[in-house]
């Protein structure tokens, strides 16, 4: 818009009345819609808003629409209270326009921890955070961000250099994290950060490159002794039963032979008692007749029979229709 | 003319206002300087504040911690083992009026920092084996059977990394007060050997490893052999023990039979003796057999008797 002259009258006759009455007002409503568009802000659902009020913290405000002083008296500043973030250690995720000053997995300086045994270990991992207080994180710390990467290194090697590689790699993973998480909390909170940590997380713990393969050949040899034992065993399963099942066995034929022996026994017993008393009747011919048919029995089946005299001769005795005879 | 003139008026009054009143923010402290020197207390309370116009001057400091980044030292360790070491400091500007007549910026406060902090982590590290900056406390660690080239990995620390850290803090924090700045803490963010000894250490890390590895697999043929002898044991126990019941119950069953027959025999026992000869004449004459008999026997009489007919 033209400033109208109003010592040059030539369109139209102006008044300075009338100048400064127009100046006036295009500076009035100006300053109206300024005052207007920055007496109010919205508030995002995950975010909660600090307002200063030249310069001074008077409020933070909840998500919704919201009303302030204008012309830059009061001020709201943002910060994302919901949302959880995550500081990388030891690698990063490939992502255009993140920090990229942070080495690449399974690399250099960055992973390398020594432990508790003076050893060497690769450790990636990662730090989740909410911020919990807005006010707190604005205004206490200059980069909290830094502050929390920072502090993460620290307390990391700290908590790895009380433990051995071993630990490390194997089976004190989850305690390591949780001593970390919690020392790195009580140290931010010792700053006055703001932040809460939700979760840390060793997402790689390993032994540096060229010592991999030694490691492998650990934790084969533990398979291997796991192994040998369980074959052991499994040998020693299947044989003891084996043994007790042939021990059952000698005992029951012990058993067997023993009611044999004994029935057998009784068997003989009762026959002799019942010949002893048909000899009571009458010894003599009872033995007659024993002997005679045990003979019957016996010398058919004799080829031949010699009788030693007293005089040294010998002389045999033909026997008729034996079978033996030829 | 009363416009313009009004206007000009206008114009110098807001330029004074504007110029004799400052805003200072929730993360700032101020001192105000006239023609170059303080005036008055820092302040540090946030909001907005008068001051003279146009001759004095708002200096602005941080009053939110600052983050100081040491660099990374090589230093060998009593126990010359060579190292590097990266530190990192927490500071916050105490005294506003004392930090800007010592070091004046924040980047002037780093570079002495450095000089402070570096020079008492060489100090405090040099004078301690590694083992000191690398543990913190004496937790008991479940050592793998170790090379010796490092026994001080088995000795118990004497300090460990906080107190080694608060030494390097008692040397450097007295200097440093007198910046006017606050030092609240002091870390070690990393920790490792030079590159050159790195590599001694990987060979030192693989046999250490191997080791491990040969103690397992021993120890599994030790658990075998074991599993071996406990089945040998249990099997020969197993075994013996049923011979040893298996033999009981045969003698117990020969000694009853015995016992049967002898009460039986013991009747008439010539009669017993001659039935039991008899018995023995059909269990020993086979097929084929001579047969040489004396004269006196039964048998023979037996016979005679026979041919006799």
């Amino acid at each position: 818009m033209e400033i109208p002259n109003s010592w040059n009258p030539s369109s139209k006759e102006w008044s300075p009345r009338e100048v400064t009455r127009t100046v006036g007002l295009s500076v009035v409503v100006s300053l109206a819609v300024i005052g207007i568009w920055t007496s109010y802000y919205t508030v995002a659902p995950e975010e909660e808003a600090v307002v200063l009020r030249l310069g001074a913290f008077v409020e933070s405000a909840p998500p919704g629409l919201h009303f302030k002083l204008p012309f830059g008296i009061d001020r709201a500043i943002k910060v994302p209270v919901t949302e959880v973030r995550k500081v990388e250690f030891g690698y990063r995720t490939i992502e255009a326009g993140r920090r990229t000053t942070y080495a690449q997995r399974g690399g250099d300086d960055a992973t390398l921890m020594l432990t508790g045994d003076l050893n060497i270990a690769a450790v990636e991992w990662v730090a989740q955070y909410k911020i919990k207080d807005a006010r707190a994180w604005l205004f206490n710390v200059l980069d909290p961000e830094e502050t929390i990467r920072d502090t993460g290194e620290a307390v990391m090697r700290a908590v790895v250099g009380d433990h051995t590689v071993t630990e490390l790699l194997t089976d004190q993973r989850e305690q390591i994290a949780q001593q970390v998480e919690v020392k790195l909390q009580t140290l931010l909170d010792r700053y006055g950060t703001g932040v809460q940590i939700v979760t840390v997380k060793l997402q790689n713990a390993l032994p540096p490159g060229r010592v991999q393969a030694a490691f492998d050949e650990v934790n084969a040899a533990q398979q291997e002794r796991e192994q040998l034992e369980d074959e052991a065993e499994k040998e020693y399963n299947k044989l003891i039963p084996e043994a007790r099942g042939a021990a059952k066995r000698e005992v029951a034929e012990a058993e067997g032979y023993a009611i044999d022996r004994v029935n057998r026994a009784k068997g003989d017993v009762a026959r002799f008692v019942a010949l002893v008393e048909v000899y009571t009747l009458s010894p003599e011919v009872t033995r007659q007749r024993l002997f005679l048919e045990t003979m019957e029995r016996v010398l058919p089946k004799v080829k031949s029979i010699v009788v030693a005299s007293e005089d040294g001769v010998l002389k045999m005795l033909p026997i008729a229709g034996s079978s033996g005879a030829k | 003319m009363k416009g313009p003139i009004a206007m000009l008026g206008g114009l110098i009054v807001i330029v004074v206002l504007w110029s004799s009143f400052f805003v200072v923010n929730e993360w700032e402290q101020v001192v105000l300087t006239q023609f170059g020197s303080p005036v008055g207390d820092p302040i540090t309370e946030s909001g907005w504040h008068f001051k003279t116009p146009f001759v004095q001057t708002v200096n602005r400091f941080e009053k939110r911690i600052l983050i100081w980044d040491g660099e990374r030292n090589q230093i060998p360790t009593y126990d010359k083992r060579f190292i590097w070491v990266d530190t990192t400091a927490r500071w916050r500007i105490k005294k506003p009026l004392l930090f800007l007549r010592s070091v004046r910026t924040v980047q002037g406060a780093q570079s002495r920092l450095d000089d402070y902090l570096d020079s008492a982590v060489r100090d405090v590290i040099g004078k301690h084996k590694l083992v000191e900056a690398v543990r913190l406390s004496n937790r008991v660690l479940d050592l793998v059977p170790t090379n010796d080239e490092q026994p001080e990995v088995r000795e118990k620390i004497e300090k460990g990394r906080d107190l080694l850290i608060a030494e390097m803090l008692a040397t450097a924090v007295p200097k440093i007060k007198d910046l006017g700045i606050e030092l609240i803490d002091l870390r070690i963010k990393g920790i490792n050997y030079v590159e050159s000894v790195r590599q001694r250490v990987y060979e030192r890390m693989i046999t250490e490893r191997q080791r491990v590895a040969e103690q397992y697999r021993s120890e599994g043929r030790g658990r075998k052999a074991e599993w071996d002898g406990r089945r040998a044991r249990d099997e020969k126990e197993i075994l013996s023990e049923a011979y040893r019941d298996a033999q009981l119950i045969v003698a117990k069953a020969d000694a009853e039979a015995a016992t049967l027959f002898a009460d039986a025999y013991n009747t008439d026992p010539a009669f017993y003796a001659f039935v039991r000869t008899l018995q023995s004449y059909e269990k020993i004459m086979g097929n084929n057999h001579t047969l040489v008999i004396d004269p006196d026997s039964d048998l023979y009489r037996f016979l005679g008797a026979l041919e006799g007919k």
